[in-house]
């Protein structure tokens, strides 16, 4: 078990370096410039050693102004290799990010209805932004500065031993203790840092949702039981901080004393050496300020492993999300769909969301090019879902859904989409301006086509009053939009792709009778020429239709014109009846 | 109705721009800090004390290294040695003591007050007034809780520790050095300046250069956020070739702001090293030059050099901390402007709690508008008995709605009063108002939790019996069994599985539950089915038995058998009366139903 997650956790890794395939080049002429540097600034150290030595012995003006100069020279070598370093690295690590943000969004916008029904908004966007973040950190500089300390450490090891031996070895004694205090650290702090990201997200949610809701709060009074909610969140926010902070008071502070210790057995054997002359004053200058070279790289080494660690573990869940198959994918070789009437059939189709919770069963129903269905049928019996399967949000379980003679499931999803225009009961709108928003499906739509749009869908007039009209952000600065003026929009947005097929789930339950009347005057001329699904709850609606089809648990138990359901179905009477009401009483 | 976008408070742009400066906002901002920590105080003076101790003893080590050298090992006395070294040890010992209690101190006290910051924060916000939450975004709102206080947290936890401990450092690394040998020390600072021309410089230009990547990065999130709640729309319209165009645009425009930051610190951090070169130039050139002239020892060029390698760190530390700080105090301001806004409703002094209602409503003379717009309600004068059922209707605009927020007191009246049962409502508490309200709105919010937990919301303590029985009544108690877990089957994002009919029918239940003695619907079942709203019509009377009743809907099967029909227009009250009365007058409300008739065929 414990072997296979550190097989998984191997295979992110290589795969999160497959991101840096790309600057292959950058990346090696970097670390070229980088190993550079770092001989300089050893030679740094070197030649201080060397005046020092000159000083206690020649006292030789001109040598000392040497070597005093070339401390400057290889300072300027150093800066401007240190500039093309940085220079060369960033533009490799903001690539890196480009690339994987690009990916990321490549992936979701290819991902079914199934993938979005599956996963919160939240979730997802913690992928696309922490996740996406702590990987590009570890690649774009973690990765940089990893090999960077790696060098020093080693290069810096390596001078030690040339200069003594012995020095060297009592100097590199406790480096494997430091290194492994630092992976130990890393190990486990991680899975506290973790947490307190979690519950961090938790005080968001909880917050949102109680300010999205807080008319709810308030009207029932419910004030301090969210309060005690949010504390209760906030609290564990507190208590694992701590519990991080702990950590980090007992190890930070260790893995600083630790070369202490090293560098106190180096003073007195150092010390000693120079005495008996085994070791040259400028040698034991050099030696320990080469020795505190070490302190930070040591240091940083276990934090850098942690980062790897914590990156892999993002690097997981952004993999999720990249890897997440697509359910519904176009097949190789798809054709666009064929030019037709459109023609609808559904036959034998099953449905289900899950596996062993079967929506839909055995569906067969023709819908004639041009003509209108009603689909009514109460809350959760399958109306949207079935209408769902025609742009093929999902995929049928069994069976198939026929657009003109062709399944959907052999053209391509966007000549598909394409012809159909979906109008959902809550509508989204995009914080874009209204003209946007309707043109949303073709965004290069001339200005009158939008307008016609509108006026079908009795959006015009209302659009004309807003204060920049058609130019007006929707969400910007207060500016919002009522229920019944959302949905006018969407379905202008829907009209304006000027589609085969409308699909119209319950489009008019929030706005008053005038509007609805009117909304409904727009959609009869829409519906002219296109086949049309309706779900209705009205009987004004479902007045519409050409064909009425009763579901019940995700079954069709009636379908025919309104006169024969009349007769045959109890549901439709029902809602016949009930409507029947609202004429009579008018009517009085 | 709010248009509310999931991620949007991710779309928050931390903008770091302080505005104000001023001393009076200063002093402001630090009151609310040591507001915050004062429950704290001996934690918190504990830390400062081990913060100050663990820099001083920081100090020490190279001058150790000098005397090792000078007394002990050019001495040749080894003795000596072995005891300079144990000092050295000492320090070590001290340091990690010190630190290790300055760290786990700060981080205590920091966490501590920004867990009590956020509770003050939201419990603040739950006793604003409903007109706060429609004046701003709720993406903003949010960000405060969240963003903000997490921008202080760096702030708080390393932020102020850097600020004092580098701080330190550089002044006390100065005074040593200048203790050590003044001319050496004086020559070697006079790079101090051009550190500081430097930092200045990039200071400035990054500070720029952050604000514009942040605004990008801003922008992205932003994008994603949005695209991602709008996903299915996007892919309805078959967006997909246009919005990945355009997400390489912005993605695009984040790396090109993001190169300018790389290029400023792959410029200034190169000369900050070149300078630290110089300056150990100058120690040996310079020093070399006087210990020829025997004015200083080996040992004081091994502490300059050793006390310089340090001394530059400070200041790129102080550098970077310049961005934390700014954004740190323009979110601090943020915070501030939330906790500073009044409540416009507020109880009034000595307000009392309203007695169990009998349900006589009465609205005198009521004139109302939001904020300083102008007035949507025009002296509305109703009186509504006690356990009467009555229909507001009226296109949208009449002011529907806004009735119905004043009643729960969500707003006051700006002339006029409104009663119940002879109480002012402004005379009597909100929360015992509330408690015998109950409010349908037409969105149906869904908290999440389970289905049970949501219809009990009003009243936590209720029985299942009690919860199956108020489902049962509003007819949703046969889909609810049909879910995976019943009662107990928890509701994802704002119940996204459900539909809008059956959230409308949860939000009624949970009404109902709470038995209210004044009821509210606000569209409330405008998108359920017909059969479920049929029986809920059916069961009416038996649901709002003994209870005074406000129902706003459009559709006539729900208004008819109201015992009271109040016709609004533009904010006035225009008719009133039964059904059949009403259509008798053939008046608006004749001309507003005619429509609807017209078309059930």
């Amino acid at each position: 078990m414990a072997r296979s997650k550190k097989q998984s956790n191997a295979r992110t890794f290589v795969r999160l370096l497959g991101f840096l395939r790309p600057y292959r080049g950058s990346l090696a002429f970097s670390t070229v410039l980088a190993v550079g540097s770092q001989a300089g600034a050893i030679a740094v150290l070197v030649l201080t050693g060397q005046v020092v030595d000159e000083l206690r012995g020649a006292r030789d003006t001109h040598r000392l102004t040497a070597l005093v100069v070339a401390i400057l020279v290889v300072g300027v070598v150093k800066a401007a290799l240190m500039v093309g370093r940085r220079f060369i690295s960033g533009r490799q690590a903001l690539g890196v990010e480009y690339d994987m943000r690009d990916a990321l969004y490549a992936r979701l916008l290819r991902l079914s209805f199934g993938f979005y029904d599956r996963h919160q908004t939240g979730q997802l966007m913690s992928r696309a932004t922490v996740d996406l973040q702590t990987v590009r950190f570890f690649l774009g500089y973690g990765l940089i500065f990893f090999v960077q300390h790696s060098l020093t450490i080693v290069s810096v090891t390596a001078v030690l031993f040339v200069y003594e031996w012995k020095l060297a070895l009592i100097a590199v004694a406790t480096t494997p203790l430091i290194v492994a205090t630092a992976y130990r650290y890393s190990e486990r702090s991680h899975p506290v840092l973790r947490d307190v990201q979690q519950k961090l997200a938790d005080v968001a949610t909880v917050a949102e949702e109680s300010i999205v809701g807080i008319h709810v709060v308030k009207s029932f009074a419910q004030e301090d039981r969210r309060q005690e909610r949010f504390e209760r969140s906030s609290g564990e926010v507190f208590e694992l901080s701590v519990r991080a902070n702990t950590q980090r008071a007992i190890y930070v502070p260790l893995l600083t004393f630790m070369p202490i210790l090293a560098q106190s057995a180096v003073l007195i054997a150092a010390g000693h050496m120079v005495v008996r002359g085994g070791l040259s004053l400028g040698g034991f200058f050099a030696f320990n300020l080469l020795l505190n070279m070490l302190v930070a790289p040591l240091r940083m080494l276990g934090m850098w492993i942690g980062q790897a660690q914590r990156a892999t573990a993002s690097g997981e869940r952004f993999f999720e999300v990249i890897d997440e198959p697509e359910d519904v994918a176009d097949p190789p070789a798809a054709q666009p769909l064929p030019r037709g009437p459109g023609r609808v059939v559904f036959e034998r189709v099953d449905f289900a969301y899950e596996p062993g919770r079967p929506v839909l069963h055995k569906i067969d129903l023709e819908l004639a090019a041009g003509s209108t269905v009603a689909l009514i049928g109460r809350s959760g019996s399958g109306k949207t879902t079935l209408a769902a399967l025609v742009p093929r949000f999902y995929d049928v379980s069994g069976g198939r859904v026929l657009v003109d003679g062709v399944d959907v499931r052999e053209v391509t999803r966007r000549s598909l989409r394409r012809e159909v225009g979906v109008i959902s009961q809550d509508p989204f709108l995009f914080s874009a301006s209204v003209r946007d928003n309707i043109a949303f499906g073709v965004p290069d739509v001339p200005q009158e086509l939008v307008e016609a749009a509108a006026r079908a869908a009795q959006a015009h007039g209302f659009v004309e009053r807003l204060p920049e009209g058609y130019d007006t952000v929707i969400g910007e600065r207060g500016i919002t939009l009522s229920g019944g003026q959302r949905q006018r929009i969407a379905i202008a947005r829907a009209l304006v792709i000027d589609p085969r097929i409308l699909i119209l789930d319950d489009a008019t339950a929030s706005v008053d009778a005038t509007t609805e009347a009117e909304i409904r005057a727009g959609l009869t001329e829409a519906m002219r020429d296109r086949t049309t699904i309706v779900i209705a709850h009205r009987l004004s609606t479902i007045a519409l239709a050409d064909t009425v089809v009763v579901l019940d648990h995700g079954r069709i138990v009636a379908r025919g014109n309104q006169s024969e359901l009349l007769e045959t179905s109890p549901v439709f009477r029902e809602i016949h009846d009930h409507g029947l009401l609202q004429e009579i009483g008018v009517a009085l | 109705m709010k248009v509310w976008q999931a991620g949007s408070h991710l779309s928050d742009e931390r903008g770091a721009r302080v505005a104000d400066w001023s001393w009076r906002r200063t002093r402001r901002r630090l009151g609310l800090l040591v507001r915050l920590t004062l429950p704290y105080r001996w934690r918190t003076a504990l830390a400062v004390v081990s913060l100050l101790a663990f820099t001083v003893v920081g100090l020490a080590p190279p001058y150790l290294a000098k005397l090792a050298v000078d007394k002990g090992i050019r001495q040749h006395d080894l003795h000596a040695l072995a005891l300079i070294v144990g000092a050295f040890l000492a320090t070590g010992v001290a340091t990690l003591a010190l630190s290790s209690a300055q760290t786990y101190q700060t981080g205590w006290v920091g966490e501590r007050v920004l867990a009590d910051l956020r509770n003050r924060l939201f419990g603040h916000l739950q006793q604003l007034s409903l007109g706060y939450f429609e004046r701003n975004r709720t993406g903003a709102i949010i960000s405060r809780i969240t963003n903000d206080v997490e921008a202080l947290d760096q702030l708080v936890t390393d932020g102020v520790t850097s600020l004092v401990q580098n701080t330190l450092l550089l002044v006390g690394t100065a005074v040593v050095l200048l203790f050590l040998d003044w001319r050496l020390a004086l020559a070697t600072l006079t790079i101090v300046p051009l550190v500081a021309l430097a930092t200045a410089w990039f200071r400035i230009r990054s500070n720029r250069a952050y604000r514009r990547v942040r605004e990008r990065i801003g922008l992205v999130t932003a994008t994603l956020a949005e695209d991602i709640a709008g996903m299915r729309v996007v892919q309805s319209f078959t967006r997909e070739p246009v919005n990945q165009e355009g997400f390489r645009g912005i993605n695009d425009r984040y790396r090109e702001a993001n190169y300018e930051t790389v290029v400023l610190n792959g410029v200034y951090f190169p000369v900050v090293d070149f300078l630290s070169s110089l300056a150990t130039a100058i120690v040996l050139g310079y020093g070399g030059y006087l210990l020829i002239h025997h004015e200083v020892t080996i040992g004081t060029l091994l502490a300059f050099t050793l006390y310089l390698a340090n001394f530059f760190d400070p200041v790129q530390q102080l550098s970077q901390l310049y961005n934390t700080f700014l954004s740190a105090i323009a979110a601090l301001d943020k915070i501030m402007e939330v906790l500073e806004e009044e409540p416009e409703v507020v109880d009034a002094p000595g307000a009392m709690a309203l007695p169990r209602a009998a349900g006589n409503v009465r609205l005198e003379h009521v004139r109302f508008g939001y904020g300083d717009l102008p007035e949507v309600l025009h002296d509305i004068d109703l009186d509504i008995p006690a356990g009467t059922t009555v229909a507001l209707v009226g296109q949208t605009g009449a002011g529907k709605s806004t009735i119905a927020k004043l009643l729960a007191r969500f707003y006051d009246p700006r002339d006029g009063r409104i009663t119940v049962d002879g109480h002012d409502l402004r005379d009597v508490t909100q929360h015992s108002l509330r408690r015998q309200l109950g409010i349908v709105p037409q969105e149906g919010f869904l908290f999440a939790g389970t289905v049970a937990e949501n219809i009990a919301f009003g009243r936590p303590d209720a029985s299942r019996a009690d919860v199956e029985e108020a489902a049962e009544a509003v007819g949703a108690d046969d889909w609810i069994r049909e879910l995976e877990n019943g009662y107990d089957t928890e509701l994802g994002e704002r119940g996204f599985r459900l539909s809008l009919g059956q959230r409308q029918l949860l939000a009624f239940a949970r009404a109902l539950l709470a038995d209210p003695r004044i009821l509210i619907l606000d569209e409330a079942t405008s998108s359920v089915d017909i059969g479920t709203e049929r029986k809920i019509e059916q069961g009416m009377h038996r649901l709002f038995a003994g209870r005074t009743a406000f129902v706003i809907a459009h559709r006539l099967s729900t208004i008819r058998d109201a015992d009271l029909i109040v016709v609004l227009e533009d904010g006035g009250v225009v008719e009133q009366g039964t059904h059949a009365e009403l259509i008798s007058r053939r008046g608006v409300y004749t001309s507003l139903y005619g429509d609807w008739a017209a078309h059930v065929a």
